[in-house]
């Protein structure tokens, strides 16, 4: 079936099967940003934001994404730098697989938000189910309050 | 694997989606969010020729309070729309606050409130809140519009009452003036993973402190969520400590958990005892939603 969406601000088609997984058919159109890690909506690093929510895009149907606005990892980075230059500056990464997931978590908590204060248990409970394999969640946190300060 | 010639539909209405559904052939599946779906047809558990997808029904996504109290939430509410909604946190704190205790923000802000009833999957935290709060399940199908309260929905383990062609459209939490409610989720793994066990406690009591109406229901332990009719005794009460002990007892018996990775029959039949003398302590001292009472004792 044909799938039309915004992916990154920017129009796009695909022609999918009716249970295509929207992070295959992202990744098929070489938005290679978004992983396919855990495959059961826990780890994270599948995430996107379908009309500025979080998704686990390894457990969302692509045809749901018809005429919705999806943004990846690399799309939200491009577009504001200031996200990716949080995590540099409070080294918020260490081997990297979680990155993605995170850095649109943090994405998805500045959309929603008139106030660029959060505090850490906010951070913490929003940030919550992207999974770091080095353990580093200190300064994830402190990346993502250092994103939302600059905002 | 799914049928080569699946078919996906995003109808408008419910009647466009019970055409869609199409009757008794078993071929249809309605999806809410599809987190649940996602998970069935990666495991081959699925095989529908079509998929009716409902989140395109302006009239399921309403989450409605009579003045009475009485909500009237549809069937594609998310998770995340019903932790935070107003009347569900003043009316049933126990359902906003196991809402926003669902898996992860992600999966809340996708899964449905419907999804999480129909899934029927034991381990859940949603069912054991409805059937303590007594709720009632409304279904559109073939047939017309009818309601099956919460306590006959789950029929074993992924099953449910409803018949081929139905779907969901609406839950129904009746209004009950003074009522108190409460979900204990014990997770010694991670608050990401399903419970061991979850306790949903329900309390109504007068203006002397006696009980007129009391529910309590567990999840995690039995192929269905099941309501522990012992709680009902305490109606005409004031409980005390025996009173609680009973029930908590009663619960222990009433469990009849497997062995898996998230504990084995003895320690879940004995969790569910722990944790159904914190739920209703809890409830019975008018707290609500999340209980925040320690250990029996301390």
């Amino acid at each position: 079936m044909k799938i039309s969406f915004t992916l990154n601000g920017a129009p796009a088609q695909a022609d999918a099967p009716p249970d295509a997984l929207l992070v295959d058919l992202i990744r098929g159109l070489g938005h290679t940003g978004t992983k396919e890690a855990c495959g059961v909506g826990v780890c994270g690093v599948c995430t996107v934001l379908v009309n500025d929510l979080p998704v686990s895009s390894c457990l969302y149907l692509a045809a749901c994404a018809e005429g919705a606005e999806v943004w990846t990892a690399e799309g939200l980075a491009r577009e504001d730098p200031a996200l990716i230059r949080a995590f540099a500056e409070c080294e918020g990464m260490q081997c990297g697989i979680c990155t993605p997931g995170q850095v649109v978590a943090a994405a998805a908590l500045a959309r929603g938000r008139e106030r660029p204060e959060a505090t850490e248990d906010e951070i913490r409970e929003h940030q919550s189910g992207n999974l770091c394999r080095c353990t580093g969640y200190q300064t994830i946190a402190e990346s993502v309050r250092a994103y939302l300060a600059s905002r | 694997m799914p049928a080569d010639d699946l078919v996906f539909s995003a109808p408008a209405t419910v009647a466009e989606a019970v055409a869609q559904l199409g009757g008794d052939d078993g071929e249809a599946i309605a999806m809410g969010g599809g987190t649940s779906v996602a998970m069935l047809l990666k495991n081959d558990l699925i095989e529908p020729g079509r998929i009716v997808w409902l989140g395109k029904i302006p009239g399921l996504r309403q989450l409605m309070a009579a003045s009475d109290g009485t909500l009237r939430i549809g069937a594609t509410v998310t998770l995340r729309e019903l932790a935070a909604a107003e009347p569900v946190r003043e009316h049933a704190p126990a359902l906003a606050y196991a809402a926003g205790q669902v898996g992860n923000p992600r999966v809340r802000a996708v899964a449905t409130l419907g999804g999480a009833l129909v899934h029927g999957d034991p381990r859940q935290d949603i069912p054991p809140v409805l059937l303590a709060l007594e709720a009632r399940v409304r279904v559109a199908g073939p047939s017309g519009e009818r309601e099956i309260p919460v306590a006959g929905f789950h029929t074993g383990f992924l099953e449910t009452a409803l018949a081929a062609g139905e779907l969901v459209t609406d839950i129904i939490i009746p209004a009950a003036p003074g009522r108190r409610s409460v979900y204990a989720r014990f997770t010694p793994g991670s608050e990401d993973d399903y419970p061991t066990v979850g306790v949903a406690a329900s309390v109504v009591r007068a203006g002397d402190g006696r009980v007129t109406r009391a529910t309590l229901a567990l999840g995690g332990v039995g192929p269905a969520p099941l309501l522990v009719s012992r709680a009902g005794e305490l109606a005409g009460r004031v409980p005390g400590a025996g009173d609680i002990e009973a029930v908590a007892a009663a619960a222990e018996q009433a469990a009849d958990p497997v062995d898996d990775r998230l504990g084995s029959a003895r320690y879940k039949k004995a969790m569910a005892r722990e944790w159904t003398r914190r739920a209703l302590r809890a409830c019975l001292a008018g707290e609500r939603g999340r209980p925040d009472s320690g250990p029996a004792g301390s």
